[in-house]
């Protein structure tokens, strides 16, 4: 139906019933204020800006260069959030500091920061390799020269047991590694050279291995693990390591060892068996050693102030270059005149923020000192506006979950009004305990209280959900601890609260209330279930009566409710077809059936009769004509019946017959005289190509207009029963949970009490507790909220709801933020 | 009677909501009756939830059977 904003002459304009007025605009801005104009309509924050530039890749697109520099910005500031990060800064809170930084000034800090930033950390890389290389190449001295220090010590005492032997030609000071000519007989020139370093303790096994067999088994290798692990200068990590010290001879093995080497990463560092150069090397080392900390620790001092000076800027710096950006992207969706003067835009926005936005175009004007002023004016077309609720913070979260099922069509009835009570009632429902409503309240207080605090805050995902859950929530609570006082529960403990109990002993001693029962000797209990029912043999089968036949109530009201929006839909499209062809029969046929199943429910209750109305019901179908007995409710009662089940057959084809008929026919009419269609019209300047979809049902396939009115009566009878049974979870949950409460209560909290003890009894509370929380609090209310929802979605509606529009989502720096985190 | 008389204080308890919602949050005819929608909603609901329990007492077809102990 192109029929946008029908009626609504029926009822006075409700907020939030129907979605806002759009309209289509056409701004046209000249290129000089631009920028500033898609600024000043961000701030405003309700035009959605059609993509005009579709069929144009990214890269043709007029500021593609604008959103290409936007884009090295934004990678230079993550770069600063990174080191940041890494070096445990946070960036400080945004504050309201509009510092009127340029976007090329920007540019340009964040291009110098950059690069000082990358310098310092190439350099204090580059230091940090040194620093641990010097470390390891003292570490191999002091080792080293402890082993050949001691092999010296064993060198004198074998010398001194020797020295008897031999005549004291040599002494100590001879180096213990000389061409060996002097002591072997044969002319073999034997050169023992040798390698010291560093290997990693994991690998120093098989490093050995290798070198053994590479050499055939002659070297000499000595390794010596060391107590604390150092930083290896190429990986910057800390390995546990072993100082070795190889003793080879031949230039091959030499090289095989060095090869070897290599492959196991061992850092090799020189070494001179000298006792008086190893002391000055140490020395040497040492020195080098702390003058490199020192310049470290300048450098990352220095690194420090920078990335400080940063942070303090990161906050407004960021959302600057997000803003920038988003304006380029919209400025990039509006098509550039051939004579490149002007940008023309299109976009959907609310009739009510007409003003707002030539308000905002003339202020743009001004600051951009241009002499042309920017054109606004109002398109006519058949397309579908988006859907707009101005929602504030209590029915956003309700809007969201009707939303969620699907966005609700431009301007149908919205279901979101009556969901902001019929949701938390039929939790209520399921829910019913006082005590367990008072505590969600508690806790939803919380958030409520605190709701600045944790609005500015980044949460996690569940608890982002609870806390913009928190009104419906709070809606669950309160109407809990309304359902909880009817059903008379507080931790399923029941209480007088009202009035005594209805129910009295039939005699003074009380003899028969265990077989027969009591009777009902005083007033009906004012408000609630009677507290006599808790704990007695029939408890079960009264509650259970009463919740179905309460389940059965609700949903047909429910029920009905949804019928009738439909029919306000009707009215408002000035759809007449559907309000005697849809309504009518719809009506009849549900409150003909499950409208009189509830009457005889209400019958039975007021007169307390015996009557039993499954019977009644299926023999209304099988035998209509029957007598009824002592089922009988009141008088007359079998011809209603058949009536009622007459009208139901009959509104059966009234549902499905005439509507295709009567499409097939106004289609016709509609579509006699099209055979001459007026010439577009040339007169305006600015040629827009009016591409707006003609939904104007050329084609009108009647088989498949009539298999649709088929698919959808079926779904309605049958739906009545199904749906009806639907709601029959109501009972079956709110069963649920008060058994659980039940079992809770008696079997943990009264257990303990029994044996008298107050460790047990302090051990029981924290059971209690801890079952209540997680099973009842927690698990029984998502289960509530989730059956509460469906049958939000589907039984209530599946009655009228068409929930195939899309959403309002306008172009404003206000969404931004949520749109980029 | 007892239902008769609930009943109507049901029906004064919501009036006096409307009005409190009226008075406190005025913001204009389209947010009053959508304030006005939701108070009749509740109290609609809320009525019909204590109607159908008390009914359902008004004239039992079963009666507690106590328990063994008690």
């Amino acid at each position: 139906m192109a029929n946008h904003g029908g009626g609504g002459g029926c009822c006075p304009p409700m907020d939030l019933f129907r979605s806002e007025p759009m309209q289509l605009v056409q701004i046209i801005i000249p290129i000089e204020s631009a920028h500033l104009t898609a600024s000043y309509l961000g701030d405003i924050g309700l035009i959605q800006f059609k993509d005009l530039n579709a069929e144009k890749s990214p890269f043709q697109r007029t500021y593609a260069a604008q959103i290409k520099r936007c884009g090295e910005m934004a990678r230079k500031l993550r770069y600063f959030k990174d080191q940041m990060s890494k070096a445990g800064f946070t960036p400080s809170v945004l504050t309201e500091t509009k510092g009127d930084i340029s976007l090329d000034d920007l540019e340009v800090k964040l291009g110098d920061l950059e690069a000082e930033l990358i310098e310092i950390n190439s350099n204090s890389e580059k230091l940090e390799r040194g620093y641990n290389e010097l470390v390891e190449y003292k570490l191999v001295l002091q080792k080293a020269g402890e082993f050949f220090k001691s092999a010296q010590t064993s060198a004198v005492a074998q010398h001194r047991e020797a020295a008897s032997d031999q005549a004291p030609e040599e002494s100590l000071e001879t180096p213990l590694l000389t061409n060996q000519e002097s002591k072997s007989d044969q002319g073999k020139q034997v050169k023992l050279g040798f390698l010291a370093g560093l290997v990693p303790k994991a690998k120093a096994l098989a490093f050995e291995r290798i070198l053994f067999r590479a050499t055939r088994g002659n070297v000499f290798l000595e390794q010596a693990a060391l107590d604390e692990a150092v930083v290896d200068p190429s990986s910057g990590e800390k390995v546990e390591k072993n100082v070795f010290l190889v003793f080879f001879s031949g230039e091959r093995a030499k090289s095989k060892i060095l090869k070897i080497c290599e492959a196991f990463g061992a850092n090799r560092y020189p070494f001179v068996e000298d006792l008086v150069k190893q002391e000055q090397s140490i020395t040497e080392v040492s020195g080098k050693i702390s003058e490199i900390k020192t310049t470290i620790d300048a450098g990352l001092l220095h690194r420090g102030n920078l990335l400080q000076t940063i942070g303090e800027q990161y906050e407004p710096w960021s959302l600057l270059v997000r803003r920038e950006k988003s304006i380029y992207h919209t400025l990039n969706m509006l098509s550039i005149d051939v004579t490149k003067k002007c940008l023309v835009a299109e976009g959907w926005s609310p009739i009510y923020a007409t003003e707002q936005i030539q308000d905002a175009l003339e202020q743009a004007t001004i600051d951009s000192n241009s002499q042309v002023g920017a054109i606004f004016q109002v398109l006519h077309t058949k397309e579908m506006p988006p859907t707009f609720f101005r929602t504030n913070k209590f029915t956003d979260s309700f809007q969201t979950i009707v939303d969620a099922y699907g966005v609700a069509k431009y301007q149908e009835a919205n279901p979101g009004v009556f969901t902001v009570v019929t949701f938390p009632f039929l939790f209520a429902v399921m829910f019913g305990d006082w005590g367990h409503g008072i505590c969600l309240l508690l806790a939803t207080l919380y958030l409520i209280v605190k709701e600045k605090k944790f609005s500015s805050q980044k949460l996690g995902d569940i608890m982002e959900m609870t806390f913009g859950g928190r009104y419906v929530i709070l809606l669950m609570s309160l109407f809990s601890i309304y359902t909880g006082l009817i059903y008379n529960e507080f931790f399923s403990v029941p209480f007088e609260l009202f009035s005594p109990s209805a129910y009295v002993c039939r005699d003074a001693a009380c003899s028969e209330a265990t077989t027969i029962g009591l009777i009902k000797g005083r007033d009906t209990y004012p408000f609630g279930v009677d507290p006599a029912w808790h704990g007695s043999r029939s408890e079960l089968p009264f509650l259970n009566s009463l919740k179905m036949k309460m389940s059965i109530l609700l949903g047909v009201t429910q029920m009905n409710l949804g019928i009738i929006m439909s029919f306000f839909n009707a009215l408002y499209f000035g759809n007449a077809v559907n309000i005697w062809f849809q309504f009518i029969p719809q009506m009849i046929f549900l409150n003909g059936l499950f409208g009189y199943l509830s009457l005889l429910i209400i019958v039975k209750w007021c007169t307390g009769s015996q009557a039993d109305l499954y019977h009644v019901m299926i023999y209304m179908f099988l035998g209509p004509t029957d007598d009824l007995g002592e089922n009988q409710l009141f008088p007359n009662q079998k011809t209603v019946q058949i009536t009622l089940l007459l009208l139901a057959l009959i509104a059966v084809p009234w549902m499905l017959l005439p509507k295709p008929f009567i499409l097939k026919a106004q289609h016709n009419r509609r579509h006699q005289g099209v055979s001459y269609t007026p010439l577009e019209g040339e007169d305006e300047s600015l040629q827009v190509e009016a591409n707006h979809d003609s939904h104007d049902h050329e084609e009108f396939e009647f088989s498949e207009v009539f298999v649709h009115q088929l698919i959808h009566t079926i779904e309605f009878v049958l739906g009545a029963v199904s749906n009806t049974a639907s709601y029959l979870r109501l009972w079956a949950l709110s069963l649920a949970h008060s058994e659980l409460s039940t079992v809770f209560y008696e079997k943990v909290l009264l257990l303990a009490w029994g044996y008298n003890n107050v460790i047990i009894l302090i051990i029981g509370l924290i059971v209690f507790i801890f079952a209540t929380v997680g099973v009842l609090l927690v698990m029984e209310t998502l289960s509530a909220f989730l059956h509460a929802l469906r049958l939000h979605w589907v039984e209530f509606q599946n009655k009228f709801y068409e929930g195939d529009g899309y959403k309002f989502h306008p172009f404003s720096f206000a969404l931004l933020r949520d749109d980029d985190e | 009677m007892g239902f008769v008389i609930t009943t109507l204080s049901f029906v004064a308890i919501g009036i006096i909501a409307c009005l409190c919602a009226r008075v406190c949050c005025n913001k204009g005819p389209s947010a009053n009756l959508f304030h006005l929608t939701l108070v009749i909603t509740a109290t609609i609901c809320c009525w019909m939830m204590w109607a159908i329990v008390y009914l359902a007492q008004m004239n039992p077809l079963i009666v507690p059977i106590l328990s063994e102990e008690e």
